[in-house]
């Protein structure tokens, strides 16, 4: 270290020489400020830290201060040395400025760096050096609340902004954006150098108040807005020339990339501060300015299930307020007419057409779309309740539909009958259960659901009675489906038929064991070997037999002996034989034609008049009608079976079964298989079913409404007329969507019946 | 830590062997060896003699494992004016000495030996009236007896009564 360099500490009695200290202090500062890559030692930092402090605590110092001491305590020293190197600090910018006028662009911002980084570099010596003045007399002004005092580190950087940077903060700025926009335009920068400036900015925003902390003001101002601007103007212009030559599909990949950049570019040389208002000027000019032109396209995309495209559309207009609404619109139209098209195409079929293919062209439509809705829309929730309005639209209100709301729930319902009866063609359960879900996902929609849950109970009842269900995990699976999407009661009554099959298996056990001890060998020559199934009145949608029958005797003691086995369990219960759910096995022992006799599968009407040619080989029809008390509308087409067959012949021949006809018992009758089943439902019958259920579906909601009435009622006591009307549809549109003028009706009838009173002023009150 | 030492010279010329963790409670030395590194070549400290610097090595020694103090907690400290044993008995020095370790820890800026010399000098004039306070620290009363009487109507607020 060079000996001359180091000054000498000002001698103790220059110490009220103030323009001895400062000469000795600006020949350090300078040397710190200019030359601090020659370094400084130990000798010389020591001396000026002593200059400044000694100066700071000489006596004589006293009278050299003005004369006006409004201090509080002590008086402190050191205002003319603070004054000094501000002035000092001032000489040494000016010349920076003065240096910097030669450079433009890259070539400034590179000088900028470096002599920004010279300047802090030295600033933070000098407030070392100068410590004790910022321990003492800064503190003491700070203290008194001064403004425009600060340490000394802070005091250059409030003289790096006064003297130089607001004489250059536009020049340089211009010289970043220019950078900036080579890089947009695909060129390579130095990014440090940005980075750098961004640091200078952010270091400059002082608070006013408070000079330990900083504020982002000055960043802001000088660096945000510009670059906002400039950002802005980039993109409106790129934007604007992108879109007047490429598609929209092409766009929206340019618009993404570039939001993405810009995010980047953030976290790569720019102040995280930037982020928000970066990224929202660039969803502005880049999403919202064309947000028009995006939602225009988004019927093509759909059109051509272009789900990547789609997928991109929702991401970008999701990130601009109310961006979306306009295309769930959109989709739900699109959603809905796919499945009243897809409806149509059934419905073209005529009546023919299976419950399955129009269950299937629902689902088809749903599953399409719900992927859509995940895969393209995030599976975002408002999406998936425009999906769920489509479909519950074209679910009940569709071309099927038109004659009444009701056709789909009973589409479904036989669809689900078909695939619970035995012989439905999926195999494995696993398959089973996966076809079950899908039935809920339509069932889901289905307005009126208490529609479906008649249909479903009369064909649960089938199968159970005629055994004829797939697998009871299958039953039970679906009924715990419709538990959990509709509650207990709605499944109430299928899980009572249900538990009466159970019982009823029980119950036919104990009836053999009681059949072994009772029975003497005269009656069990004759036994029949029977089933019985017990059903209760209130579970089951059963009606007892439309016309009489004289079962045969063959039967009707089998019958009576069941019966008092029962009484005997249960006593006061009474029985209804359900003829015409029953049937039975019959052998032909008539038939010389085969070795093994022929058995017919019949329904117990059929055996009844089958059973009468065991005595006679031609009987008319007035014999059988008589014998068996069968009303015609049963007799006919029963008979009419037993013709097709060829079991019996008729005479005269080619005529229909009716008064004055007779019949023959068939001793040349074949088939190719052993077992012949005759047991076939009459067609009539169906079609007589399915109006029947159409016509208890009115009655039950009538009962549904008077008694959700009188619910309501009874815990009111007294309500408006309209809050009833209101009450009554939330409580029943779980079931069905009720009409007013039904409820009202409703309302009426309950008041005949004196259940409720119409009070003054539109009020209605409980009579209890 | 480094464990490294230093060299200080003092004002009237003797080197005293320093350990780096000890000078380092002297902000200047700490704030020094920031900027310039260590260079080796012996650290004058132009304004602190032999005795008195050795004095306040001492109580840097004893004192290397204080946390380095925060402002906040710092202002709670001086506002008692508990002095621990150790430096109760540290203080206990004629009053020039006193005087010249107060004044080398404002140099050296070494906060806590300040606020005990300052806390020291405080409960030497705790409980005292004028005249033993003048009499403590050789005082000559220069007030006639007019500008007394007012500084004390002045005062009479502040008065232990």
């Amino acid at each position: 270290m060079p000996s001359a360099l180091i000054p000498q500490t000002p001698h103790k009695d220059d110490l009220d020489n103030l323009g001895a200290t400062w000469s000795f202090l600006e020949k350090g500062v300078d040397s710190v400020m200019l030359k601090l890559e020659e370094g400084v030692d130990m000798k010389t930092y020591m001396a000026l830290y002593t200059a400044v402090h000694n100066f700071c605590t000489s006596q004589k110092a006293v009278g050299n201060s003005h004369g006006i001491q409004a201090h509080r305590g002590a008086h402190l020293l050191g205002e003319e040395l603070y004054k000094l190197l501000g002035e000092y600090l001032s000489r040494h910018l000016d010349a920076v400025y003065h240096e910097s006028k030669s450079h433009t662009e890259e070539a400034l911002l590179a000088f900028y760096i470096r002599e920004w980084a010279r300047y802090t570099t030295a600033a933070k010596y000098i407030n070392h050096l100068f410590g004790y003045l910022n321990r003492h007399w800064v503190k003491r002004e700070i203290d008194e609340g001064k403004k425009n005092v600060f340490d000394v580190y802070t005091l250059h950087l409030v003289k790096w902004k006064d003297d130089f940077f607001m004489k250059v903060h536009g020049k340089v700025m211009d010289a970043v954006l220019n950078l900036v926009e080579k890089q947009r335009n695909g060129e390579t920068i130095e990014q440090s150098q940005i980075k750098s400036i961004v640091d200078s900015f952010v270091s400059l925003g002082l608070d006013e108040s408070d000079s330990s902390k900083s504020t982002l003001e000055v960043y802001r101002l000088f660096f945000e807005k510009p670059f906002i601007a400039a950002t802005k103007v980039y993109y409106e212009n790129e934007s604007r020339r992108f879109v007047a030559e490429n598609s929209v599909v092409e766009y929206m990949k340019k618009a993404e990339a570039r939001l993405e950049e810009e995010k980047a570019r953030v976290g790569l040389y720019l102040h995280p501060d930037i982020s928000k208002r970066l990224t929202d000027t660039c969803l502005e000019v880049l999403v919202t300015a064309h947000s028009e032109l995006l939602r225009d396209e988004f019927q093509v995309l759909l059109d051509n299930e272009r789900q990547e495209d789609l997928a991109r559309m929702y991401r970008l207009l999701s990130r601009i307020k109310d961006g979306l609404d306009p295309l769930r619109t959109k989709f739900e139209t699109h959603v809905r007419k796919a499945g009243l098209a897809a409806v149509e195409k059934v419905a073209a079929e005529g009546e023919s057409f299976e419950p399955k293919m129009y269950v299937d062209a629902l689902l088809q439509v749903h599953t399409r779309y719900q992927s859509l809705v995940n895969e393209a829309f995030n599976g975002e929730s408002e999406f998936v309740r425009s999906l769920d309005n489509a479909c519950r639209e074209f679910v009940n209100r569709n071309k099927i539909c038109t004659s009444s709301s009701t056709k789909s729930p009973e589409l479904l319902a036989k669809y689900t009958d078909s695939l619970l009866k035995k012989g439905s063609k999926a195999a494995e359960e696993s398959e089973l259960e996966e076809m079950l879900v899908q039935i809920m996902t339509v069932f889901k929609y289905i307005e009126d659901k208490d529609v479906f849950q008649k249909f479903y109970s009369k064909m649960l009842a089938k199968r159970l009675v005629h055994v004829s269900s797939v697998s009871d995990d299958a039953e039970t699976s679906m009924i715990s489906k419709l538990k959990e999407a509709c509650g207990f009661e709605y499944t109430n009554k299928l899980q009572r038929m249900f538990q009466d099959i159970q019982i009823s298996k029980d119950l036919n056990a104990s009836y053999k064991d009681w059949q072994d001890k009772v029975l003497d060998d005269d009656d069990r020559k004759k036994l029949v070997d029977a089933h019985f199934q017990i059903l209760g009145t209130g579970f089951w949608p059963l009606q007892a037999p439309s016309t009489d029958f004289l079962a045969p005797p063959e039967i009707v003691k089998t019958a009576e002996r069941f019966q008092n086995f029962y009484f005997d369990k249960h006593n006061g219960r009474k029985l209804t034989w359900l003829w015409q759910l029953c049937k039975g096995e019959i052998k032909t022992n008539y038939i010389k034609s085969t070795k093994v006799p022929y058995t017919f599968q019949v329904s117990t009407f059929q055996m009844g008049i089958l059973l009468l040619f065991n005595e006679n080989d031609t009987l008319t029809y007035e014999d059988i009608q008589k014998a068996t008390s069968l009303a015609p509308e049963i007799l006919e087409p029963n008979l009419g079976i037993l013709l097709k067959a060829k079991v019996l012949l008729i005479s005269p021949e080619g005529s229909k079964p009716g008064p004055g006809t007779s019949f023959t018992l068939n001793y040349n009758f074949r088939n190719k298989k052993v077992k012949v089943n005759l047991n076939i439902q009459i067609k009539s019958e169906q079609k007589v079913e399915s109006d029947d259920t159409h016509k208890t579906i009115e009655e039950d909601r009538k009962l549904l409404l008077q008694s959700a009435i009188v619910r309501i009622m009874k815990s009111r006591k007294k309500m408006k007329h309209v809050q009833l009307v209101q009450e009554v549809i939330q409580q029943v549109k779980s079931r069905f969507p009720p009409k007013v003028p039904d409820i009202k009706k409703n309302i009426e009838a309950l008041m005949e019946k004196d259940y409720i009173e119409r009070l003054d002023g539109d009020e209605i009150a409980y009579i209890a | 830590m480094s464990s490294s030492t230093l060299v200080f010279t003092s004002s009237d010329g003797v080197d005293i062997t320093v350990d780096r963790d000890v000078a380092e409670r002297s902000l200047l030395i700490k704030n020094m060896l920031e900027d310039l590194g260590e260079s080796g070549e012996p650290i004058p400290i132009p304004n602190v003699n032999e005795a008195v610097l050795k004095k306040v090595i001492e109580w840097c020694t004893h004192h290397k494992n204080d946390p380095p103090s925060t402002g906040d907690d710092d202002d709670s400290r001086r506002k008692t004016t508990d002095i621990d044993e150790w430096d109760q008995k540290f203080m206990q020095v004629d009053q020039e000495m006193l005087f010249e370790i107060i004044l080398a820890a404002n140099y050296l800026d070494i906060k806590g030996l300040l606020d005990v010399g300052c806390k020291t000098v405080a409960n030497m004039i705790k409980g005292k009236s004028p005249e033993e306070i003048r009499k403590t620290f050789n005082i000559q009363n220069d007030f006639t007896a007019e500008e007394e009487d007012q500084i004390r109507r002045e005062n009479e607020w502040a008065e232990d009564r």
